[in-house]
């Protein structure tokens, strides 16, 4: 491995395929721009290699500024499948209303219960319909503005955190660990959604971006 | 020298009179700054993309000397951004002098 192509390993580390191909690209035009530059001025061809490289840096913060600006492959991959999620639910209309009626029947079922004099299980089911609503009807709502996204984002943290206390009840800081581990997955993907805002252009968003 | 943070307003200020590519913005900046401002040339793509992606500056394919190249252009949100840094610029240097005095 001669030592530009090092120096590229280096800076694409955990970026996505076609992030790395940009950077490869660009990062080898430069090079040789550099080498030309050097060659031309009468350097050695190892004199030349050596000036351009040490021109580019340390490959290890370019890949810090680099992993800023452009798609790592866990974003990359988040984009992906959250797509694929909302395609097959969006694609088959019997599907879109039976999703649409899990946090209804929940909720349906919450009341006869409460009503039966079972309570505790009426009102773990209308945690469950609480929590699942806003996920539920993300993929129904007409978001597709920066403003409404806020909102909706707002909301569906506050229902989905008021549904967990509600489940957990009294004990719900007894519980804080498990509560943190079921919404982990949740903190991350919407960490990571952050990120790729960050990165896209808003005309770029699919409308996973905006939930 | 340390320079962070001005690199968006440099890249910039070197788009401004025509397209150019990365290679050619990097000599730009050191050439008119006598050298002062060497910087990693690593560094200039990730402010590019940074750039790009806030609607500053596109880019197209180009070629030069038979080589395929990608060439960066300054947009009118560029531009308005450009103009509102020079002024920033120019105020804080006429602040730092006055307390500094002049070199």
């Amino acid at each position: 491995m001669n030592a530009l192509e090092n120096w590229l390993s280096q800076a694409t580390r955990h970026l996505s395929k076609d992030s790395v191909a940009q950077v490869r690209t660009e990062i080898q035009e430069h090079y040789e721009s550099a080498r030309e530059a050097a060659l031309n001025l009468g350097a050695t061809i190892e004199a030349a290699d050596r000036s351009a490289l040490t021109a580019l840096g340390d490959a290890r913060a370019a890949n810090r500024q680099y992993r800023q600006v452009l798609l790592t492959s866990a974003e990359a991959r988040l984009l992906r499948d959250g797509n694929r999620e909302a395609r097959v639910f969006c694609s088959h209309q019997w599907l879109k209303w039976t999703l649409l009626t899990v946090p209804v029947a929940a909720l349906s079922a919450s009341v006869a219960l409460y009503f039966g004099g079972a309570t505790e299980w009426a009102r773990v089911l209308f945690a469950a319909a609480l929590s699942l609503s806003p996920l539920f009807a993300a993929f129904f709502l007409p978001i597709y503005t920066q403003a409404r996204g806020r909102v909706f984002r707002i909301v569906k943290w506050i229902v989905m955190i008021s549904g967990l206390l509600l489940a957990f009840g009294p004990d719900a800081l007894k519980w804080s660990w498990l509560l943190i581990s079921c919404l982990w997955p949740m903190i991350w993907i919407e960490g990571t959604r952050i990120s790729l805002r960050r990165k896209l252009r808003e005309d770029q968003w699919p409308k996973q971006l905006y939930l | 020298m340390n320079f962070k943070g001005t690199l968006p307003t440099l890249i910039l200020e070197a788009l401004a009179p025509e397209p150019s590519h990365g290679y050619r913005i990097a000599q730009q900046i050191k050439e008119r700054s006598r050298g002062v401002l060497d910087f990693k040339e690593g560094t200039l793509y990730p402010a590019l993309h940074k750039l790009n992606s806030e609607g500053l500056i596109d880019s197209y394919e180009g070629v030069e000397k038979g080589r395929p190249r990608r060439y960066y252009r300054i947009t009118e949100s560029g531009k308005a951004m450009l103009a509102k840094d020079r002024a920033e610029w120019r105020e804080l240097s006429r602040a730092v002098t006055l307390i500094l005095g002049e070199a």
